[in-house]
């Protein structure tokens, strides 16, 4: 019974996050603007990805808002490069590529909750497949000025 | 005992690599409430760290020089925080806020999201203002406008900073509002 206390000793001595070692992976999911989809600032999830949050997801990264990579699971990878750019706040591969649903390879790590993605290659870019305006307008409401004032 | 051993280790091996408890890092907090729904005031002391670096090891001088999302390794357990977002109502994020203190020890305040609902929603922030540890002056998170200002000098103008940011709008005239190639007044006829 004494090599119980060995184990606690072992396991909790060590910080409680996984290792921060890379594993090679490949992901489908779209790149959405962390800020809103997990703060709830704007509404429920399903209306801050797509098409009809394309504008903010616009500003956001543009304002320096983490990019993650929405998966078809729900997971949230926090993206920290694409293909060598490592300009993870307000770059401008990251700009170009906001609402876009791309396939992605690349090394996964995870550290105290959070997921964390570089991708080395963008396997393939599918453009903005989620047309959810079509459900939700535009969200947030005054992303599209009227063009008549 | 074979069997008893097996399913102690499994039982300390899970609780360490899941959060031990949810610490409450309120006490002390004078953060503003922004009514978010998952949203808890949190003050507490941390290093300023380049999250690539801290997550992978490629770490370049000054914590990327602004280009990089920027964390707050949490004192009181290691917990690497991620501050998504500055004090400032609007899209920005909070980098531009902290990269003066790279690398440094600080004090921070602001909100915690952990939204056991949506996944990954976990130790995130938002950042309201940072001091030095030690120091007694705050230095408020509200920065990134200014900065903007300066790198984008062609875009002065009325009206908030998105409305007017160069790249947003070039990609917004190739490709509309929606990404979809609509013109304005056909994007904003579909909101209609």
């Amino acid at each position: 019974m004494k090599i119980l206390p060995f184990f606690a000793a072992v396991f909790l001595s060590a910080p409680a996050y996984a290792a921060t070692e890379g594993e090679r992976v490949q992901v489908r999911g779209e790149l959405i603007d962390t800020w809103c989809y997990f703060s709830g600032v704007m509404g429920g999830t399903d209306a801050v990805v797509g098409s009809a949050h394309h504008t903010c997801a616009l500003w956001c990264s543009a304002g320096g808002i983490p990019v993650g990579l929405l998966a078809e699971d729900g997971t949230v990878y926090m993206v920290l490069k694409i293909e060598g750019d490592d300009a993870n706040a307000s770059g401008d591969t990251q700009l170009n590529l906001a609402s876009h649903e791309i396939t992605a390879d690349g090394m996964l790590y995870a550290r105290d909750g959070l997921n964390y993605l570089v991708v080395e290659k963008v396997v393939t870019d599918h453009g903005i497949t989620n047309l959810n305006h079509e459900d939700y307008g535009v969200v947030p409401g005054f992303a599209i000025p009227n063009p008549n004032k | 005992m074979k069997t008893f051993l097996t399913a102690a280790t499994l039982v300390i091996g899970s609780l360490a690599a899941a959060p031990l408890f949810a610490q409450d890092f309120s006490e002390g907090s004078t953060a503003k409430a922004w009514n978010l729904y998952a949203e808890t005031p949190a003050f507490f002391g941390a290093k300023v760290v380049d999250i690539t670096c801290e997550v992978t090891g490629d770490c370049p001088d000054n914590c990327g020089d602004g280009n990089r999302q920027l964390g707050l390794l949490r004192d009181a357990d290691d917990v690497l925080v991620f501050p998504n977002k500055n004090s400032q109502s609007g899209f920005q994020g909070a980098t531009v806020d902290l990269l003066p203190f790279c690398d440094a020890q600080v004090e921070v305040d602001g909100l915690l999201i952990q939204d056991e609902d949506i996944k990954g929603a976990t130790n995130i922030y938002l950042v309201q203002k940072i001091r030095m540890a030690g120091a007694e002056e705050w230095t408020k998170a509200n920065t990134w406008s200014k900065d903007w200002a300066k790198k984008y000098p062609e875009a002065k103008g009325k009206g908030p900073w998105f409305r007017r940011d160069p790249r947003v709008n070039a990609i917004i005239a190739d490709s509309g509002y929606f990404g979809q190639g609509l013109s304005h007044a056909e994007a904003y006829e579909a909101t209609q």
